[in-house]
Formats: structure tokens, C-alpha cells, sequence
């Protein structure tokens, strides 16, 4: 659905995006993941046709976004970063005039402006002066303003920012629906957004792709080795030396703090809890604890923005 | 077709849910309805003074007299309003973030400024036709003033209101700060008002250039009741070049 090739884009001589490649087939959820300013919004802007690339091509549905702008932007749902809304406008009024030029037929303009109303919850409010509303009925309104015409391909730059959690659940709730009949692209910073709405994920920095991958890759590109978490009650002074001879235990360390905690870093290829419980069972040492320790798409996000992972 | 409507149409909705339009219209009656009252007093009190000399009173005229200095006047209060009309169209849509949305919508930055001309052209001619009901009241005084030079008059001064919108929008589309925008507007407006008094000391070649780029030279035919097309093409031209222009300084804000 979305071919991106080679992309770039120059800011007086600055790439804010260098290189970009990647595609997102058809009803995928794709989440664009990446610290503030690394190039997602422009990105984004270059797929909807608001800015051009320096260099590289875009296709939305096999239309090219330089070539015919037009049929792209036809298919197309786009929220801004922040919602392009009229503020000295009704929100009924301003979600017709969007349908118009998003080239609704005007007889399926109340029923798709309805329906948005709807969808977003917005009925309480769709007799309201934007300006007025509440950061969170303001993005609800910017978000009904991208889906009413029902677009092939919805581009969300983070959709959740400034919105109280019930909210964000909300929104994110709503966004899971137009998966499978509809491509989703959204940006966010926020990494629990992509676990709960996305199907794969492209983490970039610094204008550039540092990881494509599913959720599950991601997680596992941790695992090469595993770490685990062990706290004894009354341990003694041989316990670090015995761990350390069982069979695929790299390294062990005494936590700080307390008494008799170790983290355990053993080969990912094996789970060792099994011997190590033993093990601590054998001499006496009195388990208390045994867990293993998986690395949070947050750690995994950290690592690769630093270019330490995979 | 059906875009350049709904973007003029949402623009004269919204002059009309905020007070913009109210006060714009309010101001502009006041100030036209005044320089029409008054000189329309000045009138009476000098037809009863020559009523008795009938050489005078044969040359007192109400077209001469009221009308065509309130064309003029008219003129001077477009010159000093239109540009706060002009100032938010497009710089205020590159502020808010709205032209993201319209640039990302099935519709040509050649639509938007249409649109936009369109919706802004609809605000002064509604406020230009409620002047009409001026003339329409002197029929009630007993004087009986020419209709056709009237409505001559009326087309010169919105051809003129539409030149001026033209180029304010054009300043519009140059900045994101509505202040710079009106201040562009008026500057630019007042220096074509005002180009040809240079004519006099001029050579004779850019005397002629001068005069013929002056936006009020254009105006005294229309003013007087005469249509002559060369002031026609000058002022639809001046449109078309300022719209045109106003049409590329947007589609190249997109390359920066």
C-alpha cells in the first residue's frame, strides 16, 4: 500500500530524513517510533504530500506523491502533529467543510460526517466552537477529520499526545479498528502505544532506519543472552563461585542493597533457572526468588537508538 | 469548482460567526453613511441658498455633489480596511497549522487562493451592496440622481475593493504574522495610490508608466459614470498577476 524508497529530505543542507526505505502492505498497523526530531514527522509529511523529498520516491496505492499528488491526498487521512483545526469554527461545520474537500459526494456527507461524530465520540460537543474544547476533544476532532472519508490509509502523528489515559485508551481503541481494512501509520514516542496498537514497528534516529521489525523480533533481538534475578536468604561466601561453575552461567553479580540478591547472566540458548534452583536448594541457601529478567521494549528501544543492539 | 466553493465558503462563514464581518461592515457604514449624510446636507443647504439664481442652481448637481465624492471616499476607506481583511487569509492558515490540512487535501494551492479570493470578495460586496440603499434614499429627498452613472460608480469601487483584496492576499501568503500582513498590504496599496505623484517631475516615458499604474488614476472614469475598458483590463489584470503570483509564493513555501 505504502513503497517508500530512498527518501531524503534537506533542511538548508541538514537531512532530517537520510536514506529512508520501507514499505507497509495493506490493513498492516505501522508504528514509527523514534525520539523527537529524528525525522518521523517529516517523514510523514513527504507520504501525505505536504512536503516534497529531496531525493527518493513515495507511493501511496502505486500513485506516486510527486508525480500525481492528487490521487494520493483522494486516499489519504492525515493528523497532523497538531490538529489543523478552525478555531473559530463549529465542529459540524468544520467536519463537513473537510469532507467536501476531501471529496466526499455531497449527498454522503452528513451520514460520513455522522458517523465520524460518532466514532470519535463527538457528540456532545458537535455543536460546539473549537477554540473552546478541551485539548482531548480537539485531537478527537483532528482525528475525525482524518478517518470521515473513510481513507485507504490513515497517517497519525502521534495521536495521543496530551490526552488523560482513559483517553488514550480510547483513541487507541478506535485506531485498532481500522486495522485490517485500513493502513495505519502513526508516530509516537511513546513505546507502550506501539505494544498495544501496532503490528511491526521502524524505530528511526538521527533521519535514518535503525530497526524494522515485529514486536516479537524486537523483543527478541534482547535475548541473545538472558539475564535472571535470584535472591537466597542466607547465602555464604562460596555462592557466587558455584553458580559461576554451572554449565552456560556467563556471569553472576551481587546486587547492591540487598543482603542476598545476584543477577545471573547465562546463555540465551538454555533457561538455567531449573539447575540454579537446585543448585540453591542443594546447599541450603534458602530461595526466595528466581525471575527472570526480559527487556523492556523500552531497554531494546535505548540500545538501538544508541546503536548498541543487534 | 466544488473546492474553490467550499474554501470561499467556509471563509464567509467564518467572517460571519466571528465579529470580524460585523464590525468591518459596521465601520464602513458608519463611515460611508456619515460622508453621505453630510454631503448630502451640503447639497440641500446649497440648493435652498441658489435656489433664486437659476444659473447656479442648473449647474448643482446630486451625482457631482454627493455621490461621486462618496465613490471617493469609499475608495480611501477600502484602502485603509481591506488590508485587515486580507491579513489572516493565508498567513493565519500558515500559523494555526491549517494548511496542513489543506495541503494535504485532494485540492491545488491554485483552488485555496481562489477560495480564499472568493470568500473575501463575497464580504466586501455584501458590504458594498448595503451602500446601495444610499442612492436609493435621495430618491426620497425629491432630488432625482442619474442610476446609470451610479452603478458605474459601484462596479469601479468594487473592481478597485477586489485589486486591493488581490494584493493583500498576496501579501498574505508572504508571512505568518497577520501584523506584517496588514502593515505589507497598506504599504503596498497606499505606494500605488499614490505612484503617480512623481509623473509631474518625471520624464515624460515614466510619467506615462506612473499614471497608468496608479490604482486611483483608473478610478476617476468610473467614479465620473464612464466604463472604459482600458481601466477594465488594467484593473482585472492587476487581479489576475497578483492571484497568479499569490498562487506560486504558495506552491514554493512547500519546496522550503
Amino acid at each position: 500500500m505504502i513503497e517508500v524508497s530512498g527518501v531524503t529530505k534537506l533542511y538548508g543542507g541538514r537531512a532530517a530524513v537520510d536514506g529512508v526505505t520501507f514499505s507497509v502492505g495493506k490493513g498492516e498497523i505501522l508504528g514509527f517510533l523514534g525520539p523527537n526530531g529524528a525525522g518521523k514527522t517529516t517523514t510523514m509529511r513527504i507520504l501525505t504530500g505536504f512536503v516534497p523529498p529531496t531525493s527518493g520516491s513515495a507511493k501511496v496505492a502505486g500513485f506516486d506523491v510527486q508525480e500525481s499528488p492528487i490521487e494520493v491526498k483522494r486516499r489519504i487521512g492525515y493528523l497532523p502533529e497538531h490538529p489543523p483545526l478552525y478555531r473559530e469554527m463549529l465542529v459540524r461545520p468544520f467536519l463537513e467543510f473537510v469532507a467536501t474537500i476531501r471529496g466526499v459526494p455531497r449527498r454522503q456527507i452528513r451520514e460520513k460526517v455522522a458517523r465520524a461524530i460518532e466514532r470519535c465520540g463527538l457528540a456532545p460537543v458537535a455543536g460546539r466552537l473549537i477554540g473552546l474544547l478541551s485539548k482531548g476533544f480537539q485531537q478527537r476532532v483532528g482525528l475525525a477529520q482524518a478517518i470521515l472519508h473513510e481513507p485507504d490509509v490513515l497517517i497519525l502523528d502521534e495521536p495521543t499526545v496530551g490526552l488523560d489515559p482513559s483517553q488514550i485508551r480510547e483513541i487507541r481503541q478506535l485506531i485498532k479498528t481500522f486495522a485490517g481494512n485500513h493502513t495505519v501509520i502513526l508516530s509516537t514516542h511513546i513505546l507502550a502505544e506501539v505494544t498495544m496498537t501496532c503490528d511491526r514497528v521502524l524505530i528511526i534516529n538521527d533521519g535514518k532506519i535503525a530497526a524494522e521489525d515485529t514486536l516479537e523480533g524486537l523483543a527478541a533481538r534482547g535475548e541473545r543472552t538472558r539475564r535472571i534475578a535470584l535472591r537466597l536468604a542466607r547465602g555464604g561466601d562460596g555462592v557466587e563461585a558455584q553458580i559461576r561453575s554451572i554449565q552456560g552461567v556467563l556471569s553472576v553479580q551481587r546486587d547492591d542493597g540487598k543482603d542476598w540478591g545476584f543477577t545471573v547472566e547465562t546463555d540465551g540458548a538454555r533457561d538455567l533457572r531449573e539447575e540454579i534452583a537446585a543448585r540453591a536448594v542443594a546447599a541450603g541457601w534458602g530461595l526466595l526468588e528466581l525471575r527472570p529478567i526480559t527487556l523492556t521494549l523500552e531497554d531494546i528501544f535505548i540500545r538501538i537508538i544508541r546503536g548498541e543492539a543487534a | 469548482m466544488r473546492n474553490v466553493y467550499a474554501i470561499a465558503w467556509r471563509e464567509v462563514r467564518t467572517y460571519f460567526t466571528s465579529p470580524l464581518a460585523y464590525v468591518v461592515i459596521g465601520v464602513f457604514l458608519a463611515l460611508s453613511g456619515y460622508i453621505f449624510w453630510a454631503s448630502l446636507v451640503r447639497f440641500s443647504q446649497l440648493c435652498l441658498r441658489y435656489g433664486n439664481s437659476p444659473y447656479i442652481f442648473q449647474q448643482l448637481n446630486v451625482n457631482d455633489l454627493v455621490i461621486r465624492p462618496l465613490f471617493g471616499s469609499m475608495g480611501i476607506i477600502f484602502l485603509l480596511m481591506i488590508p485587515a481583511i486580507t491579513m489572516r487569509l493565508l498567513a493565519d492558515e500558515r500559523r494555526s497549522g491549517t494548511a496542513e490540512l489543506l495541503f494535504t487535501c485532494p485540492v491545488t494551492s491554485g483552488q485555496v487562493v481562489m477560495g480564499k479570493f472568493l470568500g473575501a470578495a463575497a464580504l466586501v460586496a455584501v458590504m458594498l451592496s448595503v451602500t446601495l440603499s444610499y442612492p436609493v434614499l435621495i430618491l426620497g429627498t425629491g432630488a432625482h440622481p442619474d442610476m446609470k452613472p451610479t452603478l458605474a460608480g459601484y462596479f469601479g469601487v468594487l473592481l478597485m475593493g477586489l485589486t486591493f483584496l488581490s494584493i493583500g492576499l498576496l501579501i498574505s501568503s508572504l508571512t505568518e504574522n497577520q501584523i506584517i500582513a496588514a502593515v505589507g498590504a497598506f504599504g503596498v496599496l497606499l505606494l500605488l495610490w499614490i505612484v503617480n505623484w512623481a509623473a509631474e517631475s518625471a520624464p515624460p516615458t515614466l510619467a506615462v508608466v506612473l499614471n497608468k499604474l496608479s490604482i486611483i488614476e483608473h478610478f476617476q472614469d468610473f467614479r465620473k459614470g464612464v466604463l472604459d475598458t482600458e481601466h477594465l483590463v488594467f484593473y482585472l489584470s492587476a487581479i489576475f498577476i497578483s492571484l497568479f503570483l499569490t498562487q506560486r509564493v504558495v506552491e514554493s513555501q512547500r519546496w522550503r
